[in-house]
């Protein structure tokens, strides 16, 4: 799920930037700092929107570093368990398929997979896919999915889905 | 294990009626999946509504039968409790649920999938899928193949390379400051991956890190056809030195149907399943570059390589005595390439490599001005091609000096004609002195065979001469890559190979019917043992008189062929495998018609390729071969399957009689006519002076490197000077850490020291081996002084 949520971080800036950029300095450090990251609690920050405030500076005694906390919106995105997702598949295999939604990789087993999908390793690209095959889930296939657990480590989140419930599995364009 | 079963019950507000069960008792059963059909219990509007499963698990029991009205609360189903079946990042990727946090026991365990360590599955579900596989690939008519990279397919250095050789990848792995990459792929992968494709499932199996492999493999194999995601890298391996742990894992229903290429046999654990690659060297100086730690395997590392591989191919061998001079003359050149604008040094190395050349080399002068020959040759070839053309039939006619002074006039008056010694040449003229020695030292031997490679050379330069003429620097390398353009046609042989070994396991499985599946670890083997079969063969001088005729390398090699040898010539005899012309058994083989008389290199050239080789190519002649051991990449002694339907192996007879006092002293119980045969032979050998003269120089130069107590000596090429300086020094801190001696002892494997050794035990069997009857020419003296040196040195470590 995605939010737009205030947050707040602390730039260290060196003192070689101290100079009528100085700010700049700042706004462009926090981008490059924050964007792309993933904590456990808000999920993947996705981009800054707005930069609320830019607190005062504090300098490091003994290293001329300056402290700024930073407050600032960000679009987060927080994947929860139950929640319905649409994915890209990246990878499949005998074990399960790999998709990605954006930043969150998820791994669906094999035994997540409604039994009527086979897996059909021999032809190229290895895939799922229903005896008629009108449903082929090759890699690069858009799918939908639900996940069923995340964990939640300190620099990433990774995903559980599931494709077996109702309207879950190849989006049809 | 304690399973935990729950009971599900009925959890909507309103009785319901089961109408179809959609799971039955043993079913496994995840979040989502329908258990039942149902509708609620009286309603008008009939419908059909599912329900689904909010937990994950196995049904134990049904309770309800289909048409039984449920109150809510009531229970459903027994569930058995998810296993966690499988599971990714320690999450059971059924039930989602957490495996840290829960303390639930962890069933799965084997990781199935090549570069996703993470993804493990229960040893159940991993053989369930294993069997899955193996049907598909029956099937299909398909085996596995693992394929190792470095030095099979491909030869990566991270030496500094000129950017523009054709066919060599480079790039970086890790962000725009780490080092570079340079890989060059063997000649002939691409389609080699193409033909075996249909007949194999590829899988990648090496020790490069995981971002190497992908990388590699996107060259290899850019659109995924091939390997698909099948890689298994470093990063994956159960054991950082060896490949066979993971196979398990792999392959949980047996490696019946799994065929090995590898450059090296060790980190498969000598494995029957195996085909041992020769090892592809195309980077001078760079082994395997992902080698396992400590198990570095650097015999070729400095000498083969580029400029050498062409005629290495060709002939199939190597000389030790080539080796030398090429060892010291590649260092020379290294050193000549890192300082290449300095001119004394340059000269330096010329006038060393003349030294070299004279004390290593019998015909000296000969082979010194063959040099010369050569590299001013070379020199003058960027010039002009014609000439150069005119020069290579002049080396190539020319026959141990008899034409010498023609041939230095030819080359004053060349070199007059062109004005090329600038410094930028050095580099140059240094590569080609490598080849212009080992021309001339095989110039006799294939002198056909050079003319036309150098002539289709020749063409090619013409086209890249442009090229040449604008960046000097480049010239050289570009030079090298035409020189190398395709000596490597090993992959068509390992083709052949696969497919024959894919034909002979879907026949046994043909025949078999009954639905069991023949094994490749006996397959192979047996295909292996079909190369020679029905050849008879018998060696001279090749076996050591210590080393009985059943424990030798060439014995196991020739069995595993499935030649049949026997220690004497018999009658039936097909092949007579000699080192040299002039013992007895080559001079009775010479009455016999149908016997074919070859060089060991015949043999080894058969192990390597796995194909009963024109027997033609490898003639007896006056040279004789060097090459008593077989080239590692085809020695594997493992490989010698049981021969149950064989006759029994063939017994070494001394002695006619068996009697004892024969074993005590043989000469007892000869009779005369034993030793009036045994004269015959001395005289026999006595005539082949010559020839026996030569060898026995060689040998004994070969010697000085080997036997590491003589480093008093002034040793005959500078790499075995270098070496045994090494030793002294090694052995000067042995005297002075008195107390450290054993730490010595274990503490300093270091490469080079192991690599020596490695080359003294061989040296030490060689000379043997010159000591064999065939040839008793006093080498005992050698051995003796070998045996003494292994005596002082343990009495050394005991006083200390």
């Amino acid at each position: 799920m995605f939010y737009h949520i205030s947050l707040e971080h602390e730039i260290l800036l060196h003192p070689q930037y101290f100079g009528p950029q100085l700010l700049e300095q700042v706004k462009t450090k926090l981008f490059t700092e924050v964007e792309g990251t993933c904590t456990g609690k808000y999920g993947f920050v996705i981009a800054v929107t707005t930069i609320d405030n830019i607190g005062a500076g504090v300098i490091l005694p003994g290293q001329g570093f300056v402290v700024y906390p930073v407050k600032y919106k960000a679009i987060v995105f927080r994947p929860f368990k139950g929640e319905v997702l649409d994915a890209v598949v990246r990878q499949v295999n005998k074990v399960g398929i790999f998709a990605e939604i954006g930043p969150l990789s998820c791994f669906i087993s094999h035994h997540s997979i409604p039994a009527e999908m086979e897996y059909c390793p021999s032809i190229a690209p290895q895939c799922y896919k229903t005896k008629e095959e009108d449903m082929v889930i090759s890699a690069d296939a858009e799918i939908r999915l639900k996940i069923v657990g995340t964990r939640v480590d300190a620099t990433g989140i990774f995903a559980i889905g599931t494709l077996m419930d109702d309207y879950l599995g190849l989006i049809s364009n | 294990m304690a399973e935990k079963t729950v009971l599900l019950t009925q959890q909507l507000l309103k009785p319901i009626k089961i109408l179809k069960w959609k799971v039955s008792e043993g079913n496994s059963m995840s979040i989502g999946r329908v258990i039942l059909l149902y509708d609620f219990d009286g309603v008008s509007k009939p419908e059909q509504r599912k329900l689904k499963s909010q937990q994950a698990g196995t049904v134990h029991k049904i309770i309800q039968p289909e048409g039984a009205i449920v109150k809510p609360g009531d229970g459903l189903l027994e569930l058995r409790e998810c296993i966690h079946p499988t599971v990714m990042k320690d999450m059971c990727a059924e039930c989602g649920a957490d495996l840290r946090k829960h303390d639930a026991t962890r069933t799965a365990s084997v990781p199935m999938v090549h570069a996703i360590p993470d993804l493990k599955v229960s040893e159940e579900v991993a053989q369930k899928l294993g069997r899955a596989d193996g049907e598909r690939l029956l099937r299909d008519r398909k085996l596995v193949l693992l394929v190792d990279l470095d030095q099979t397919l491909i030869h990566t250095t991270n030496d500094n390379i000129p950017p523009n050789i054709k066919d060599v990848y480079h790039f970086q792995l890790y962000g725009a400051n780490s080092p570079w990459y340079h890989t060059r792929l063997r000649p002939g992968t691409h389609k080699f991956l193409g033909n075996v494709s249909p007949l194999f499932e590829l899988h990648i199996c090496t020790f490069g890190a995981r971002n190497y492999a992908h990388t590699i493999t996107t060259f290899l194999d850019n659109d995924q056809t091939y390997f698909s995601n099948r890689i298994l890298s470093r990063d994956e391996c159960f054991d950082p030195t060896s490949k066979k742990a993971n196979l398990k894992a792999l392959f949980p229903c047996g490696d019946n149907m799994v065929c090995i290429i590898d450059d090296r046999e060790d980190v498969w654990n000598h494995a029957l399943n195996l085909i041992h690659v020769k090892p592809y060297h195309f980077f001078q100086h760079t082994g395997d570059i992902n080698a396992p730690p400590g198990l570095d395997k650097q015999e070729n590392d400095d000498k083969e390589g580029v400029d050498l591989s062409i005629l290495k191919s060709k002939l199939n061998g190597k000389n030790l005595k080539e080796h030398d001079k090429k060892n010291g003359v590649e260092k020379e050149k290294v050193n000549g390439m890192q300082r290449a604008d300095d001119v004394n040094n340059v000269e330096g190395i010329e006038s060393n490599e003349s030294v070299n050349n004279e004390k290593t080399n019998g015909k000296d002068v000969d082979s010194k001005v063959t040099n010369i020959i050569s590299t001013k040759e070379e020199t003058i070839k960027k010039e002009d091609v014609e000439i150069d053309v005119q020069m290579e039939n002049t080396v190539q006619n020319k026959n141990n000096g008899n034409e010498e002074s023609t041939k230095i006039e030819d080359v004053d008056k060349i070199e007059s004609d062109c004005k090329v010694q600038n410094n930028s040449d050095v580099d140059n003229i240094n590569s080609e002195e490598n080849s212009g020695c080992k021309d001339n030292v095989n110039s006799e031997d294939n002198g056909n065979e050079l003319k036309n490679k150098e002539e289709e050379l020749n063409d090619k330069k013409v086209e890249n001469k442009e090229e040449e003429l604008n960046d000097k620097k480049v010239e050289n390398k570009d030079e090298d890559l035409i020189e190398i353009e395709d000596p490597d046609d090993y992959l068509l042989h390992l083709e052949d190979i696969l497919r024959r070994i894919h034909i002979k396991f879907y026949e046994e499985y043909d025949k078999m019917e009954s639905g069991d599946v023949p094994d490749l670890k006996q397959v192979i083997p047996n295909v292996r043992s079909e190369i020679l079969k029905g050849t008879k063969l018998a060696f001279s001088g090749l076996v050591p008189t210590h080393i009985k005729l059943e424990q030798s390398k060439a014995y196991q090699v020739a069995r595993s062929l499935g030649a049949l040898v026997t220690q004497d010539l018999n009658d039936d005899s097909t092949h007579l495998v000699a080192v040299r012309r002039g013992t007895a058994k080559v001079i009775a083989g010479r009455r016999k018609k149908n016997l074919k008389i070859v060089t060991p290199d015949w043999l080894w050239s058969c192990a390597e390729r796995w194909e009963h080789v024109e027997e033609a190519i490898y003639p007896l002649n006056s040279k004789g071969s060097k090459n008593r051991h077989p080239p590692p990449h085809c020695s594997s002694p493992e490989h010698v399957p049981n021969y149950p339907t064989h006759d029994t192996p063939a017994i070494r007879k001394r002695t006619p009689s068996g009697r004892f006092m024969d074993t005590i002293n043989p000469l007892m119980s000869f009779s005369r006519d034993d030793i009036a045969d045994m004269d015959k032979e001395v005289e026999d050998i006595l005539d082949d002076e010559s020839d026996e003269s030569e060898v026995e120089e060689e040998s004994s130069s070969r010697m000085d490197e080997a036997n590491t107590k003589k480093e008093d000596e002034t040793s005959s090429s500078s790499s075995s000077s270098d070496e045994s300086q090494k030793i002294k020094s090694h052995k000067r801190t042995y005297d002075d850490a008195l107390t450290q001696e054993d730490n010595l002892d274990t503490d300093c494997p270091s490469t080079k020291l192991r690599k020596e050794q490695l080359e003294s035990d061989l040296d030490i069997d060689d000379s043997n081996s010159e000591a064999s009857v065939d040839a008793p020419d006093g080498k005992d003296n050698d051995e003796l002084d070998i045996m003494g040196a292994a005596l002082e040195r343990e009495f050394l470590s005991n006083s200390e």
